[in-house]
């Protein structure tokens, strides 16, 4: 009877759970991408429109989720960041239109 | 001795044109003020930086502008005076004084419906410039930041699916409410208003116009202003200016619109930025929305958001810290930028203080 009544349960909770995932599922595929697309944007906006140092860049965009690779490329001014198995660049364009995400 | 009357009027006319001050190339400021009152406004706002923890308050630069001169300027960690620093939603407030130059060509009404610029929006014929001016088009957008990413409207919008065309991101959102009944603060609401921008000053024009319109007007050299992938400018968030170039904003605010002779901006534009939106309600944000600048009143009276401050403040706000106050009785400007983490930043404190500093005589 209790195993009956926690099968019931853990069924639910399934069910719940899935249906979550279902209503979020487009939310949740984008997710893993903020954190590379994030670093790498705002990584490159503090270094090339802000123009601070690569180390206090670092720092700036600091998150509590790690990033795993993590490429700059001073001349072109384009920074290419990993976290979360995915990877976005972002790249300097001017002096007035600052550094955007590259599709 | 009549040569001596004669001089009389234009001493006093000379007198005139020296009573207001404005900056030029530079700002010209007084020597750098002393004593306990500002001594305590330093206590707050300049305490050390722990950049392991990034904890506390951690202010970048702190500039104060009375009467039009520099009486104030401190910066700390790696930002000075040649900083462009980013000034996240300021970038709202910004983009609605870009928008008071072309008003002041004629070139929309605030009754205009925003499909009539932005055509994706025709899913919602009844929102109007005003309703997004309000932050009250009634989409249902979700602002969080950093706390609830998942979910978090903004988040998407600038990093994941919004990101190449961010207005389009924001029209595609269904409505929670009518345009114009009820206040959420919204970045989709700001992007929109940057796309329709493009409209309403013509396509020639939008790539340069907050340059041509404000910028250079001002005597505002180097200011960036990023884009999306469409070239919609990110009107939300992604603006960046020197703290000396940011209080040029803040003066111009400050004296109605006018720059020197000009009235670049008119004045009901300048206006309808400080009138509060009158349904919104208490709570609902940590300051009173006018039209896309931030104030310190509201219809109902009882409301105050920084109660140490007069009630005629007001302010340009972004994320981590960043203020542009302006404080019309007092005569001053404020630029605050900052890198704040953790919220424990006050705008009252840092105003209270400010005000005990540099208008002492003027009654909060």
């Amino acid at each position: 009877m209790r195993r009956k009544v926690l099968l019931t349960l853990m069924a639910g909770l399934l069910v719940a759970l899935f249906g979550w995932i279902w209503q979020e599922r487009v939310a949740l595929r984008a997710f893993p991408d903020i954190i590379s697309a994030y670093t790498a944007k705002e990584y490159c906006s503090c270094r090339y429109v802000m123009q601070q140092t690569a180390d206090y860049c670092r720092g700036y965009v600091k998150q509590s989720v790690p990033t795993s690779d993590f490429v700059e490329a001073v001349e072109a001014k384009r920074v290419t960041v990993s976290g979360l198995g995915r990877s976005h660049s972002a790249r300097w364009i001017g002096e007035r239109q600052g550094c955007r995400l590259e599709p | 001795m009549s040569k001596g009357w004669f001089l009389i009027p234009l001493l006093l006319l000379n007198l005139n044109a020296q009573a207001e001050d404005w900056p030029g190339e530079q700002w010209s400021s007084s020597p750098p003020p002393t004593g306990p009152a500002i001594e305590a406004l330093e206590q707050y706002a300049f305490v050390p930086r722990d950049d392991a923890t990034r904890q506390g308050i951690r202010t970048d630069a702190l500039l104060v502008i009375q009467d039009g001169r520099l009486v104030y300027e401190r910066y700390a960690g790696p930002t000075d005076a040649h900083t462009p620093h980013l000034a996240w939603s300021i970038s709202k407030s910004l983009l609605a004084t870009v928008f008071g130059v072309a008003y002041g060509e004629k070139r929309f009404a605030l009754d205009d419906p925003a499909a009539r610029y932005y055509p994706p929006l025709e899913r919602h014929p009844g929102m109007t410039l005003a309703d997004l001016f309000h932050w009250a088009s009634g989409l249902d957008w979700q602002e969080d930041y950093e706390y609830a990413p998942l979910d978090s409207s903004v988040v998407a919008m600038l990093y994941t699916r919004g990101r190449q065309d961010m207005a389009a991101f924001t029209a595609a959102h269904d409505s929670f409410s009518p345009a114009g009944q009820v206040f959420r603060y919204s970045s989709g609401d700001s992007n929109l208003l940057a796309a329709a921008l493009e409209n309403i000053v013509s396509p020639s024009r939008y790539a340069d116009y907050p340059w041509t319109a404000l910028f250079e007007p001002l005597g505002i050299r180097h200011a960036t202003w990023e884009t999306d992938a469409s070239g919609t400018f990110v009107g939300s968030s992604y603006a960046y200016l020197t703290a000396q170039d940011l209080a040029r904003v803040g003066l111009l605010m400050q004296r109605d619109g006018r720059w020197g002779d000009r009235q670049l901006i008119p004045k009901d534009w300048i206006a309808f930025n400080r009138e509060p939106f009158a349904r919104f309600q208490a709570g609902q944000d940590e300051a009173v929305p006018g039209g896309h600048w931030w104030l310190n009143r509201a219809a109902d009276p009882s409301i105050r958001p920084w109660p140490d401050a007069p009630p005629d403040t007001f302010a340009a706000l972004g994320h981590w810290g960043q203020a542009l106050y302006i404080i019309p009785s007092a005569r001053l400007v404020i630029v605050r930028y900052g890198d704040d983490r953790d919220g424990s930043y006050r705008h009252n404190e840092l105003l209270k203080r400010a005000m005990a500093a540099f208008a002492g005589t003027v009654q909060p």
